[in-house]
């Protein structure tokens, strides 16, 4: 309620200031020069009159009335006024307004000269005299006095009725965002309350509120799908370590009955073993996190991409052999250093080729590359295996998303999520493509020339 | 061959369990809990070893090696650690330690870590480079490996596993060790891509001779000796 006040006061002075700027124009160009003149001259003129009457009396009035200093300005008029408000000696009467009263000063209003019938706008000073007595100088106004009068009170009334009118529409103005803004407000409290699926009506005003509106609802949407997403990967990281777990105890259960020493230390290795391999699924659980969030860019060394490929095709080239596949290494593209996570990046190269043995070996050859294209660093296995259609690749990238085909054969589904976050760690991607046959799995980086 | 081991580290489980095999091992070993206690004890010096928990109460593991390191003193130092990721391993080694060993461990992982910076510290300069294990001599110059008689082609990878074994002969030697140190990766590969290089490796030292040289340790690792 009081940000819907202070809307209100700020929108009435905005009103104010923009009216008071206009009349400020309007004044400055209305504005006679010759205003201020006149009341100059017809206040310096009283001021001497009333010199000369002090000094010589009446008649040294009259003959200044009679005779004026200057014959040019036959616009002078003067007048001596007793305190009843008759005009003793002088050339011109003042009409007042009804109900005014006389006072010492300047004041513009109606006269009739000597002789005339007609009355004239005019700028009067009446200046105090002893006894009661007035002296009255007056000068003819151009035309317009009374007009630039008229329109400077209208301009005052306007100034009045303008912040009025401000002060109204800020009021409304605050009501209709106040109600805009509640309607967000109370969905947001309701949500903040733990009820997720509340969205905000979305009204088709075509405005600000609307686009608002959207995005907030959108973003909902997706802190809804992150949380959908993270409840299924707590229930089947918890579902996943099941097995190895429910396999160890059994190996453990097994060890307590055991009769002879050679069974026990077979136990025991497998006991050794499913740890390992739970302690393999935590930590590259952990991988994933801390690649996730970045946390590696400050170990980026630059080195060849290359080197690095080559490398790790020799130390896999024996596995190849025992399984009667053979592992080869392909480069194309200039030789240059790449500036990257050099372990991970070999981490992410060895899970691939290790996927190529593991889900495509069956004798065909393994091709890991490193090719510089252009601005995109390509470093990846390729395989002659059965592939992945092309509809399952994002399931196969996902955390624990193994395809069913693969079920059967252990490992937490997990290594290509981590080659994935460490595309990302480097700005690129894990690009997944047919291989024709088999499968080609890559990460494609984009170099940097910094 | 006794040595003497500062073991800094707050959790009673793992220090009691390292206390007792290592001076099962002959090794005498002081055991304080906190890292400002452990800088103390380091900065004198006067240990072969100090096996150094990551997180400690008063003053973490990065920090006392770092004090260590800018006071030159170079005691070798093995970082343990529950932080397991690559990330976390480099800034281990980075941070200025020797070995890094990620929780939960073996026994014979961490005694044969402790006995590779036993033998690093140990190594002195010698007229003689040669490195000779039963009847086989390697000439790290030349890169040239013999046994008896008979030469033996090894390609360069071949030829630095087999460096790194004779180097630590009669020592056990364990597959994430070689992958670190051969091979210089941190990650814990999948598939026993190690285990298949050093029967590759066996092949080529034992063809035509009937003394076994490289050796499996169970549950460890492996061993070259005569």
């Amino acid at each position: 309620m009081r940000t819907s006040v202070r809307i209100a006061f700020l929108a009435g002075l905005l009103a104010l200031a923009a009216n008071l700027a206009i009349i400020g124009f309007i004044h400055l160009q209305t504005y006679d020069q010759s205003e201020s003149t006149l009341r100059r001259q017809v206040t310096q003129q009283a001021h001497v009159l009333a010199y000369i009457y002090r000094s010589g009396g009446l008649p040294a009035l009259q003959s200044a009335i009679d005779e004026p200093v200057d014959p040019e300005d036959p616009e002078v008029a003067a007048a001596l006024i007793d305190p009843s408000g008759r005009v003793v000696y002088g050339n011109f009467v003042y009409l007042p307004a009804p109900g005014e009263t006389f006072g010492e000063g300047y004041r513009s209003g109606l006269v009739r000269l000597q002789d005339e019938t007609a009355a004239h706008e005019a700028g009067v000073y009446f200046q105090r005299l002893p006894r009661g007595r007035w002296i009255a100088s007056a000068r003819i106004a151009g035309e317009g006095l009374a007009l630039r009068e008229t329109l400077e009170r209208s301009l005052l009334v306007g100034v009045a009725l303008s912040l009025l009118l401000g002060i109204a529409c800020g009021v409304l103005v605050a009501r209709y965002v106040g109600l805009r803004v509640r309607s967000i407000s109370e969905v947001a409290a309701r949500i903040g309350g733990g009820d997720m699926d509340q969205r905000i009506p979305v009204r088709q005003s075509g405005d600000a509120f609307e686009t608002l509106a959207r995005q907030i609802n959108a973003m909902l949407d997706r802190i809804g799908r992150l949380m959908d997403e993270l409840r299924m990967l707590t229930d089947t990281l918890a579902h996943d370590l099941r097995s190895p777990v429910g396999r160890l105890r059994s190996a453990a259960d097994a060890a307590l009955v055991a009769t002879s020493r050679e069974e026990l230390d077979q136990l025991f290795g497998k006991i050794i073993q499913e740890s390992d391999s739970l302690m393999r699924i935590l930590t590259t659980i952990l991988e994933i996190g801390r690649t996730e969030s970045f946390a590696g860019r400050n170990q980026f060394t630059s080195f060849d991409a290359a080197d690095l490929g080559a490398e790790l095709a020799e130390m896999y080239e024996p596995l190849g052999e025992e399984d009667g596949a053979s592992v080869k290494f392909e480069k194309s593209g200039m030789d240059f250093d790449f500036r990257g996570h050099r372990q991970l990046l070999a981490q992410a190269l060895s899970n691939l080729i290790e996927n190529a043995f593991n889900y495509a070996a069956l004798g065909g050859p393994i091709t890991v590359f490193v090719k510089r294209n252009r601005d995109r660093l390509q470093m990846g296995v390729a395989d002659r295996g059965p592939g992945i259609p092309a509809d399952q690749r994002e399931q196969a990238c996902s955390r624990f998303g193994r395809l069913d085909s693969s079920r059967s054969r252990g490992g937490a589904g997990l290594g290509l999520t981590l080659v994935r976050s460490i595309a990302h760690l480097h700005n690129g991607e894990l690009v997944l493509d047919d291989a024709g046959p088999g499968l080609i799995a890559m990460l494609d980086l984009p170099v940097r020339h910094d | 061959m006794g040595r003497k081991i500062l073991l800094v580290e707050d959790d009673r489980e793992t220090a009691g369990y390292l206390v007792r095999g290592l001076t099962q091992e002959g090794h005498s070993v002081e055991h304080v809990t906190d890292g400002q206690e452990g800088l103390f004890r380091a900065s004198g010096g006067t240990f072969d070893l100090i096996i150094l928990d990551r997180m400690l109460p008063v003053l973490d593991g990065l920090a006392v090696l770092r004090a260590l390191r800018a006071a030159n003193i170079a005691t070798p130092v093995l970082i343990l650690s529950a932080l397991a990721t690559v990330g976390d391993r480099i800034d281990g080694l980075d941070g200025g330690s020797d070995d890094y060993l990620v929780k939960p461990f073996s026994f014979a992982e961490l005694l044969a870590r402790a006995n590779a910076l036993f033998r690093r510290s140990d190594a002195r300069p010698s007229a003689d480079p040669k490195i000779t294990v039963a009847d086989m001599e390697i000439d790290p110059l030349a890169r040239v490996v013999r046994r008896g008689d008979k030469k033996i082609d090894l390609k360069p990878r071949e030829y630095l596993l087999l460096e790194y074994f004779a180097r630590n002969a009669g020592k056990v030697v364990t597959r994430t060790m070689l992958l670190e140190q051969v091979w210089d990766y941190h990650f814990d590969p999948g598939t026993n891509v190690i285990d298949v290089h050093v029967s590759r490796l066996r092949r080529k030292l034992e063809e035509g001779f009937d003394r076994p040289l490289l050796h499996t340790v169970r549950g460890a690792g492996y061993m070259l000796s005569g």
